[in-house]
């Protein structure tokens, strides 16, 4: 009964939908579903006295106790059931957040219970392998990854990354938990400047997801097109279009121009949404890359002009820099600062060259003074 | 003497104990015990042993008669009959009547009052004890009781417990100033007095078994459940009968253990509050709880648990307070309450331990023996266990270290000290006087609810009054020390600073609180645990202390060193005073952490709040302390989500700035989520944000001169990771700059631009130095621009010897091969021709750098000036 067989799903949903559902019972407002394997009627003997409204702590408390009661092959059915109880416990966080109590707290329990149902799935090594328990460790996983993210905890996710890639199940999960995985992994590899391995992940997550998940392709996106720009890949308007993800339109269009003045504001435009994204950040970074467009395009132009002058073509006077940066409003800027950026680029290897403080100039390599983007990082 | 004392009250008790359970059988008597249907099973259940019970109450009366009979008739007379019966029942037993000596005459007048059944009343009116203490020189406990006697009188019982404190406020240790106090106290007061009570019963109990047995054959029908029952039942008598089964029904549990299992002498001091008192939510929560059980059984355990959380709850004025309809049924406590001690961290007293449940299945083993009746047996049995448990709480209350019954008290044992502290110092203070009547605790609050104690007292008769004594003895310890310190220190300033006192507590309702909850009584479930109410935890402090050492908290605060705000408000200044003077770190910071910790323990969060952990955070910014100073930052934090004002601004910039030290991204993020226009308009904040931006573009140039001039305290936290972003910064540099001399990835086939005398002619690179200019304001050293820096100086003449071997090198060699480029044009400087290949340019810069004693030498290279770049100069 293995859950390989789901379709991909895409990020956020995950139900083990293959799997025969044994019971959707229980608190409506709680959890809806409550599906198992088919093997397993002891799902039934499973009621809880959800009579009484106990919170979700509590709930969760007692499911990983039965779970761990059971030995049996469970894990996989259990789960939907603990990622509803999962989206319900970050409602109630939501009340919490209007009263009085920290905004993390409920969600803390809930990693912390989540985590017990790991590590019974994880520590299963006695059921055979189609029936093992640890078909739920990708699932409880995502879950988990879900949590930290929300609670900005991202260094709890490493020892989950490291479990799931000593898994020898590693790629024979369900393709939608795999997604969802490579999208976390992606996400926490974009945070971590590992830009390389993000666009890896990421890219594999917008690639497999499936083609109706419209909503979670865009999520993937979101993170995707930052990286994907920071390595020197610029997203087309029809894509972004398409994913109504117009608030990078004119971001791209600055990076690719090197016009530092529109990143500013289109940055400042749409800062909400990029900080609600958590990618205001990454973006920023797009700044040292409008620089290097920026300074490209100085540099074409006094090479042009220097070669119409017979001079010296890879000899650029750092004034030319100074002026392209106060065209582009930058404040105050002197010729320190022009060094500085200029010394950034050179020492991230963006440009080829050398400055020569004693003449004020850049020097830059007579061959591929830019290399290009995709090179670089 | 102390003990002395004690066994007097003891005696005392314990005739009031018998007197209150004669009035239980009354009571239970005359009271229908169930309406409720779920009763039914019960009562059914216990029918044959109602019976039995009612025909022993009734003849129990004739059994126990000469005790039970005569207190009602005349209280007096009760008295004095009750020792001889006591007295009897003692030889009959084979009892050591030690104590016998101690029974002070007065003792038994004490009965005659009217208050006798009020033991039972745990809360019962606590006024009147404080009103009249010498009045009544009557124990403590009858005080309370005597709303009870009366079924008239328990109207007034009906008060909640809360308004016991009034009584505190008479007397002068628990005068209002010490509401954080008080709180504790009741516990313990309660307690004690009630273990006095049962203790001194102990003797009368070989007598009494009978009596008391069939008093709680009685009280079964009722339903074990009496609690229960008695909540439903609205009726002042139930109520007591309720209580006072329960109580005979604890002694019987307490008896099981020791030789004479049967002498069950009834008299549960502790009733624990009339049902008509119960708050609604609290009867309809019992009505919950039983409608819940499906089997006898179940019901049987409900109501043991109920038994002993309502007991608690009542004890401790929490029933009061909290919510009723939130609590979890027993139910689902059930195993966790009696299976997981851990859960007890917090209990009330009341809880009941494992062992004890064992120690209470004894008794109810004694009991069913008497009654006979099986079914009975296990009710019995369960009200036992709980009435054994609060027995045990109570004996520990005493000390008396009983042994005979349970195990279980060695962690009451632990809380237990303290609070019996506490009433002896209430004691020792008006009470000492009452030399035969059970002065004892009374003086602050009612003893009321702590019955069980006396229950429990019981079990340890002997021992119970030894240590009893002891306790006595022991009795002025810390707190009571304390609070004596705490009292003389007012009483001479008192009239000064009345009105200091007076604001303090102005806030009355929030005393109130605070005084119940030192019972830290979570209780019973996990949903209780989760969410302890800590407001209703806070106490108010009477400390006057200026100073004060911090010593992190163990256990709950006692008010008597804990300082209140206005005496606060002076250590601050003081602290920061001293602070400005003399820099010492060590004292204000101890001192800004106990005044931290004063404030918490209050629950006080206003602008001072708010000016402490600024002042705090400022201080341990200057000295770099940031585990204080991230402590600060997060109280601050929440403190200004509450709208309190303080310098927003400022701290949220240096929140900024911190994120950008621990480079957390994503805390940053969240942090800018939450900006809002204003704060960034804020100088501090716009300047943290500026150097947000710089530090993540390394524009070192413009980090550095942000960190120039850097606002308020910004400075301090810039520190914490100027020098990596400098090192940053110079890596770049030396990349950057470092071009002229060996670059190494030149290829042969890249024409060097710049002959060799044209590098030399390159001035020697300031760049460095000009570039530091960023690291000026550190005022540290600028570490020396590196060598690959200083090498672009003028290479000497190749005659020059170099230090380092000079491995002859190809003419391939690539800086050979830029020396050996054409030279270029004189009119212009000619510089090195850039690294062409991409791989290779800056870091086989780096390299060569890296690798001292290379030197450059080329065809040419003989004319050419060595290429200083490796020279060692």
């Amino acid at each position: 009964v293995s859950p390989a067989e789901d379709c991909s799903d895409g990020v956020d949903v995950a139900p083990l939908r293959t799997l025969e559902e044994l019971e959707c019972h229980c608190q409506p407002d709680y959890v809806q579903c409550f599906s198992g394997t088919a093997t397993h009627s002891s799902i039934q003997a499973w009621r809880s006295p959800w009579g009484c409204r106990d919170s979700l702590p509590v709930l969760l408390v007692s499911w990983v106790s039965w779970i761990r009661a059971q030995r049996a092959r469970l894990a996989v059915c259990v789960l939907p059931a603990s990622s509803q109880g999962t989206l319900k416990l970050r409602a109630d966080q939501q009340l919490v957040k209007k009263g009085k109590s920290k905004v993390g707290d409920m969600l803390e329990k809930a990693a912390e219970l989540l985590m017990g149902c790991f590590r019974v799935c994880a520590s299963d090594t006695r059921a055979g392998i189609e029936d093992s328990k640890k078909w739920g460790m990708l699932f409880l996983v995502n879950q988990l990854f879900k949590i930290y993210f929300k609670i900005n905890k991202l260094h709890l996710c490493k020892p989950l990354i490291r479990a799931i890639d000593s898994s020898n199940l590693k790629d024979d999960y369900s393709t939608a938990q795999r997604v969802t995985y490579r999208y976390y992994v992606g996400r926490k590899a974009m945070f971590d400047s590992d830009f390389k391995q993000a666009e890896e992940y990421l890219s594999f997550a917008f690639e497999h997801c499936h083609r109706s998940s419209q909503k979670n392709k865009r999520m993937v996106l979101i993170y995707l097109l930052p990286v994907k720009m920071l390595l020197g890949h610029m997203p087309t308007v029809e894509l972004l279009r398409k994913y109504h993800l117009m608030q990078f339109a004119e971001v791209t269009r600055a990076v690719s121009e090197g016009n530092l003045l529109l990143l500013n504001e289109a940055l400042a435009a749409h800062e909400t949404f990029f900080i609600r994204c958590g990618i205001f950040l990454i973006l920023e970074k797009l700044k040292i890359i409008t620089y290097r467009n920026l300074f490209k395009k100085v540099n074409s132009l006094s090479s042009a002009s220097s070669r119409y002058l017979l001079l010296k073509t890879h000899q650029l006077s750092l004034d030319a820099f100074l002026v392209a940066l106060k065209f582009m409003q930058v404040e105050d800027v002197d010729i320190a600062e022009v060094q500085c950026i200029l010394a950034n680029l050179i020492y991230m290897g963006h440009i080829k060259g050398y400055i020569s403080h004693q003449h004020q100039k850049l020097v830059v390599s007579k061959q591929n003074p830019f290399p290009p983007l995709s090179t670089v990082c | 003497m102390a003990a002395n004392v004690g066994d007097q009250r003891s005696t005392d008790w314990s005739s009031q104990y018998s007197m209150v359970a004669g009035a239980g059988r009354e009571n239970g008597m005359e009271t229908p015990m169930h309406e409720n249907p779920e009763w039914e099973k019960a009562r059914q259940a216990l029918a044959s042993i109602s019976k039995a019970g009612a025909a022993g109450s009734s003849a129990k009366a004739s059994s126990n008669g000469p005790v039970a009979s005569a207190q009602y008739v005349s209280q007096a007379e009760a008295s004095a009959l009750q020792q001889q019966q006591y007295y009897q029942w003692y030889q009959q037993y084979n009892y050591a009547y030690p104590y016998s000596y101690y029974y002070p005459v007065s003792v038994y007048q004490s009965y005659g009052s009217p208050s006798q059944y009020s033991m039972a009343s745990s809360y019962g009116s606590a006024a009147p004890q404080h009103q009249g203490p010498l009045s009544q020189p009557p124990v403590p406990g009858m005080d309370e009781g005597m709303p009870y006697q009366a079924p008239p009188q328990q109207l007034p019982a009906a008060q909640p417990p809360q308004p016991a404190n009034p009584p505190h406020g008479a007397h002068p240790l628990s005068s209002g100033p010490q509401p954080g106090t008080a709180p504790a106290t009741q516990h313990s007061q309660a307690g004690p007095a009630s273990g006095q009570a049962y203790a001194q019963h102990t003797y009368s109990e070989p007598a009494k078994p009978k009596k008391g047995q069939q008093l709680w054959n009685r009280m079964k029908p009722a339903p074990g459940t009496g609690g229960l029952k008695f909540n439903i039942q609205k009726r002042p008598f139930p109520v007591t009968n309720q209580n006072f089964s329960s109580t005979t029904e604890g002694q019987h549990s307490s008896f099981g253990p020791q030789p004479n299992p049967e002498k069950a002498q009834n008299h549960r001091g502790n009733l624990s509050g009339k049902p008509d008192d119960w708050p609604q939510d609290m009867k309809e929560y019992v009505e919950r709880c039983f409608t819940a059980c499906e089997s006898e059984e179940d019901k049987d355990r409900t109501e043991k648990l109920l038994k002993e959380v309502l007991q608690a709850r009542l004890q401790d004025g929490s029933a009061y307070t909290i919510d009723w309809s939130r609590e979890p049924l027993p139910g689902l406590t059930r195993e966790p309450v009696a299976e997981s001690p851990k859960k007890k961290r917090w209990e009330a007293p009341s809880t009941l331990h494992p062992p004890r449940g064992a120690a209470s299945a004894t008794r109810g083993g004694g009991a069913q023996s008497q009654r006979g009746t099986p079914g009975a047996g296990g009710a019995g049995r369960a009200r036992g266990s709980s009435f054994a448990k609060f027995g045990n709480r109570n004996v520990f209350m005493k000390d008396h270290s009983s042994s005979s019954s349970t195990d279980s008290r060695s962690r009451s044992s632990s809380r237990s000290p303290t609070r019996h502290f506490r009433r002896s110092d209430s004691h020792s203070d008006s009470e000492s006087s009452c030399s035969g009547n059970e002065c004892h605790p009374v003086g602050r609050r009612n003893p009321p609810p702590k019955g069980r104690g006396g229950r429990g007292a019981h079990m340890d008769q002997g021992r119970g009054r030894a240590q009893r004594g002891k306790r006595h003895d022991l009795a002025p310890t810390k707190r009571s020390r304390k609070k004596l310190a705490a009292l003389e220190c007012e009483e001479p300033e008192r009239e000064l600073k009345k009105q200091k006192r007076a604001a303090r507590f102005q806030h009355g309702h929030s005393r109130r609180l605070r005084l119940e909850p030192l019972v830290l009584q979570v209780g019973s479930l996990e949903g209780g645990t989760a969410d302890p109410d800590w407001q209703e935890l806070q106490i108010v402090g009477t400390c006057l202390d200026v100073t004060k050492h911090y010593l992190r908290l163990t256990c709950a605060p006692d008010p008597s060193t804990v300082r209140p705000v206005p005496v606060l408000k002076k250590s601050l200044c003081m602290v920061k005073s001293h602070w400005k003077e003399k820099q010492d770190y060590a004292f204000a910071c101890e001192q800004m952490k106990s005044i931290r910790q004063d404030l918490t323990v209050q629950g006080v969060r206003t602008e001072f709040t708010v000016e402490v952990y600024e002042t705090h955070a400022r201080i341990a910014l200057e000295k770099g302390d940031h585990e204080e100073f991230n402590q600060c930052q997060t109280q601050l934090k929440s403190l200004y989500a509450e709208n309190l004002p303080g310098n927003v601004g400022e701290f949220t910039a240096y929140r900024i700035l911190y994120y950008i030290f621990t480079k957390n991204s994503g805390d940053i993020t969240t942090e800018l989520a939450y900006l809002t226009r204003e704060l960034k308009a804020d100088p501090c904040v716009a300047h943290a944000l500026a150097l947000r931006a710089a530090w993540a573009l390394g524009n070192y140039h413009r980090f550095f001169r942000l960190y120039a001039h850097a606002p308020c305290m910004s400075g301090y936290l810039v520190d914490k990771f100027a020098d990596r972003e400098r090192k940053a910064a110079l890596k770049a540099m030396i990349k950057t700059y470092v071009k002229l001399r060996s670059a190494p990835a030149l290829r042969p086939s890249a024409p060097a631009s710049g002959p060799a005398q044209a590098a030399a002619t390159m001035s020697p690179p300031p760049p460095v130095r000009s570039a530091l200019v960023w690291t000026r304001p550190l005022c540290t050293a600028v570490p020396c621009p590196p060598a690959s820096l200083c090498s672009r100086q003028p290479a000497p003449p190749a005659s020059t010897p170099c230090p380092g071997p000079l491995p002859p090198r190809p003419p391939t060699s690539p800086a050979l091969m830029r020396l050996s480029a054409p030279v270029g044009q004189p009119s212009e400087p000619s510089l090195p021709s850039a690294p062409v290949a991409s791989g290779t340019g800056p870091r086989a810069l780096v390299r060569a750098q890296m690798s001292v004693g290379t030197s450059v030498t080329g065809k040419r290279g003989l004319t050419a000036p060595k290429e200083g770049a490796l020279c060692p100069g």
